[in-house]
């Protein structure tokens, strides 16, 4: 089966010879060893540049197809790798608040911070992990959630000190341009030891897969294998992460592609996935390679893997055998149920208007807090209404997607953000900005809503078909939000004024919305909820499954096409005000659920109603917080979500 | 008229034929019993009929009509089918889980008038579940929970009740009492269903029809007694069975 690999080694062999010879003819190749006083400038790119950069691909692709490996098989999760867990925004962040606040922490190498920070998100993913039996799609969701929030935090930092974005934003995307030979050490290095560790634990991890109650009864000590072969996977990633950034997808695609090429056993599957791992970023970086030898350095490689990963991860999902034994997964208890929700709802309605009243009375002024007199409440009234309807429409919008997706799942971890509709819409913007010559408004949000429907749709499908477990779901949602974060840190890489637009969207806010925006969201918001009530009882029985829902007579093709592309506007039409980044479609209607809101139609009243009382709270927080600055909305939101979600996540189940 | 006739039906997967032409009359009125080993195709016999699976290949026709020319809900106002892993319906009262059986009558828009009101109440009577109404699906007992969705199942006031193993996950109690519940719906109130049963001895004991598949083709038709005998039995399963006679006169197979 190594012999169906050699094809792709020679295609990287020949992408890296042909920048090589583009460079520099074969004649005029420096002398090894290389001595940098004796050769030219061309000659020390090649030597000094290039030569290196082709060994690090080599290097970190195997790196990142190791971690993955070893994750997937310590995890027995075929989704597990160091994005989608969170390690490599952790480390991500850890670096960015390091290059930001103390830069001396970096004098002795990136290495240090970078660990720290992938450790800490690792340790955190795992914490909630270890409470759910290490369920796969659990810990995936742990580990968006912690690097979504990681990410949101690095973007706020990032926004806030925008001389530092290019060179922040470049390694974000992972590139692979090499100055010398010191990258190659490290990762040698590191590689060497990863190579030797998981030789050692390959036994182990093949009694782990048993499961966890199978090993220990052969007399493994479970927990130390989990600890010593994630940590062996923190390693690896933090590492290439160090050195190169944000490299998504490869740890995910080189441990699926083994295992479709026969790969079964674990010792096996660590020994292909490296390799495969390696070539995969060296035939990715042999194509920027290629497109920067003709039109110059474009964008990272790392946004290249994310696009090649994207769809080589939707066509690999039909072909993935799911791993996960039945079970695993558990909700945390049933939620209770309240027999008369009607007092419940109204109080939240009512808590929702006074909190609106107030918030637009009181305010920050130089010095302290203020209550709004008559006359000044009339100056601000106009800038400060349309911004709080905007802010409650928007969450309402976003908790009704949450609500509808969630029951047609039947999967209480479904959201906007979650099944990537949020990444399809940011796609949508991002589209917009760069292909209309003047965007208006209204074509941003037509466009942001168009990205999100059609994301949706491709997820969809993936649901539609019969039995399809939830894994796989999540997956495709997965890849495209890995898609989706590929093509805006391309197009962000490119570094003009239209990045900015799009970072500082991402980021969410509420500052700009004039009050006709405010009011046709609030109409939005209106129409999405009488439509998802004129829907609740598909809602009541969608969450029982194709086969109850198809027995009972209801059309269910038409009823899933009607019902995503409501909760693709919604999540649409509320991106284009908060960004991508919020858990408020995830949060709002599982809140309500807790709450003992059990019917459809009060679930979805009170998911709206809690996410817009949850967006006027991020809104004033945001305004509040950074006074006289504001901070971005959708940022706002996701400190508060994310926390909260994290905690729920690692209370037990009941 | 024949409840189901099916002509010449195949079904595929990648790489595996699971019906191989089966050419097979269903009677009505009658309660059948599909049997046969663990991949014998009787499942997917079930969900062909419900509809829950396209054939690849020959044709299905329900009361004379073919399946494809049955619109979705006047199909399920015709016909009821469980799967055989009923969700757990969370949060769902029962009252609320059997109303949902009168969807194929009011639709998504439609009133749930006095009429739906009256069926909900009767199919909860038929079925012993009026004193669960206000109980959650979730906190029933695996016998209990079969029971509301049967209860649903006549709310759907279908002819017709297609179920996947429903006793597979009760005790020999609860096995016993869904299965004397079906029988009743059958022959009380005119109604026809067709069963996918793993145990032979409650197929022969409760059904008046049996089907018997093995490895995608039919193995036997006809009457529980006709299937009662070691060289019937013999020849599904692949392994030399006994059958007694209890004090009562009727068979029991025991593998010999």
């Amino acid at each position: 089966m190594t012999a169906r690999l050699l094809p792709f080694a020679l295609l990287a062999a020949l992408l890296w010879a042909m920048a090589a010879l583009h460079l520099l003819p074969l004649a005029q190749w420096p002398a090894w060893p290389l001595d940098p006083a004796r050769m030219d400038i061309p000659q020390i790119l090649l030597g000094f540049g290039l030569m290196p950069r082709g060994v690090v691909a080599l290097l970190a692709g195997a790196g990142l197809g190791l971690s993955g490996a070893i994750l997937q098989a310590v995890l027995r999760n075929p989704v597990a790798d160091p994005t989608t867990l969170g390690i490599s925004a952790g480390a991500q962040l850890a670096l960015v608040i390091a290059t930001m606040l103390a830069p001396s922490l970096l004098d002795g190498g990136r290495w240090p911070v970078a660990m720290t920070g992938a450790g800490l998100a690792a340790g955190l993913v795992l914490a909630i992990g270890a409470r759910r039996g290490f369920a796969p799609v659990t810990m995936v969701i742990a580990g968006m959630l912690v690097g979504m929030t990681a990410s949101a935090v690095a973007t706020a930092m990032t926004l806030a000190r925008g001389e530092y974005l290019l060179s922040l934003v470049i390694w974000n995307g992972g590139s692979l341009v090499q100055g010398d030979w010191s990258g190659v050490r490290v990762l040698a290095g590191v590689l060497a030891f990863g190579a030797v560790a998981s030789a050692l634990l390959a036994r182990p991890l093949r009694v782990l897969s048993l499961g966890a109650e199978g090993a220990s009864g052969l007399g493994l000590n479970v927990a130390g294998v989990r600890l010593l072969a994630v940590g062996v996977a923190v390693v690896l990633a933090g590492a290439v992460s160090a050195e190169l950034g944000l490299i998504a997808f490869v740890g995910l695609a080189a441990p699926a592609l083994a295992r479709t090429m026969g790969a079964a056993s674990i010792p096996r599957l660590l020994a292909l996935s490296p390799l495969i791992g390696a070539l995969i970023l060296s035939v990715c970086d042999g194509l920027v390679l290629l497109v920067a030898d003709h039109v110059g350095e474009m964008f990272p490689t790392g946004a290249l893997t994310g696009l090649i990963g994207g769809p080589l991860l939707i066509w690999l999902l039909p072909r993935l055998r799911g791993s996960t034994p039945p079970g695993t997964e558990r909700a945390e208890g049933p939620a209770p149920r309240r027999d008369r929700p009607a007092p419940l709802l109204a109080g939240m309605a009512l808590a929702l208007v006074i909190a609106a009243l107030v918030l637009v009375w009181i305010g920050r002024v130089p010095g302290g807090w203020a209550v709004l007199d008559a006359e000044s409440a009339a100056a601000f009234l106009p800038m400060r209404l349309p911004r709080l309807i905007a802010a409650a429409a928007a969450g309402a919008s976003l908790a009704i997607a949450g609500a509808i997706l969630q029951r047609l799942t039947a999967n209480p971890l479904a959201s906007p953000e979650v099944l990537g509709v949020s990444g399809g819409a940011a796609m949508g913007y991002a589209g917009v900005v760069y292909l209309a010559a003047a965007p208006t408004a209204a074509m941003l949000m037509m466009g942001t809503m168009a990205g999100g429907a059609v994301t949706l749709a491709m997820v969809a499908a993936f649901v539609s078909r019969r039995e399809m477990p939830a894994e796989r779901v999540l997956l495709a949602g997965i890849a495209v939000s890995a898609l989706a974060a590929a093509v805006l840190s391309a197009a962000m890489a490119a570094g003009d004024a239209r990045s900015f637009q799009i970072l500082g969207w991402l980021s969410g806010s509420s500052s700009a919305v004039t009050m006709p925006g405010a009011l046709a969201l609030a109409t939005l918001a209106a129409v999405l909820w009488a439509g998802a009530l004129a829907a609740r009882r598909w809602l009541a029985v969608l969450p029982l499954g194709a086969g109850i829902a198809g027995g009972l007579g209801l059309p269910l093709r038409r009823a899933r096409l009607l019902l995503i592309a409501l909760a693709g506007m919604a999540t649409g039409a509320a991106t284009v005000l908060v960004g991508p980044l919020s858990f408020v479609g995830l949060m709002a209607p599982h809140l309500a659920r807790r709450l003992g809101l059990a019917r459809p139609g009060d679930h979805v009243a009170g998911a709206a109603l809690i996410g817009a009382g949850l967006m006027l709270a991020a809104d004033f927080g945001a305004r509040m917080a950074g006074f006289p600055y504001d901070l971005p909305l959708g940022l706002f939101a996701s400190l508060i979500g994310a926390p909260w979600l994290i905690w729920l996540m690692t209370r037990p189940p009941r | 008229m024949s409840l189901f006739s099916i002509r010449d039906l195949t079904v595929d997967v990648p790489d595996r034929r699971l019906l191989h032409g089966l050419t097979l009359d269903l009677p009505p009125g009658r309660m059948t019993a599909l049997i046969g080993h663990n991949g014998s195709g009787k499942s997917t016999l079930l969900k062909v009929l419900a509809r829950q699976i396209a054939p690849s290949g020959g044709t299905v026709a329900f009361e004379d009509r073919p399946l494809p020319g049955w619109h979705a809900r006047d199909y399920a106002r015709r016909l009821a089918f469980l799967p055989q892993h009923p969700p757990p319906a969370e949060g769902m009262t029962v009252r609320e889980l059997v109303a949902l059986g009168r969807y194929p009558w009011h639709g998504a828009l439609g009133r749930f008038g006095p009429g739906d009101h009256d069926a909900v109440a009767r199919a909860m009577d038929e079925c012993g579940m009026t004193p669960f109404a206000g109980q959650l699906v979730d906190t029933l007992s695996g016998g209990e929970r079969q029971r509301a969705w049967l209860a649903m199942m006549v709310a759907q006031q279908a002819g017709t009740l297609l179920l996947d193993e429903p006793i597979s996950a009760l005790d020999i109690a609860h096995q016993v009492e869904v299965l004397a519940l079906v029988r009743r719906m059958c022959h009380k109130a005119g109604r026809s269903a067709v069963i996918v049963l793993h145990e032979v001895n409650m197929a022969a004991r409760f059904c008046d029809h049996v089907v018997a598949l093995k490895g995608g083709h039919m193995a036997l038709q006809g009457d529980p007694a006709g299937l009662m005998r070691p060289d019937a039995l013999e020849h599904i399963y692949g392994l030399p069975m006994q059958v007694l006679t209890r004090p009562d006169g009727s068979p029991v197979a025991v593998p010999a």
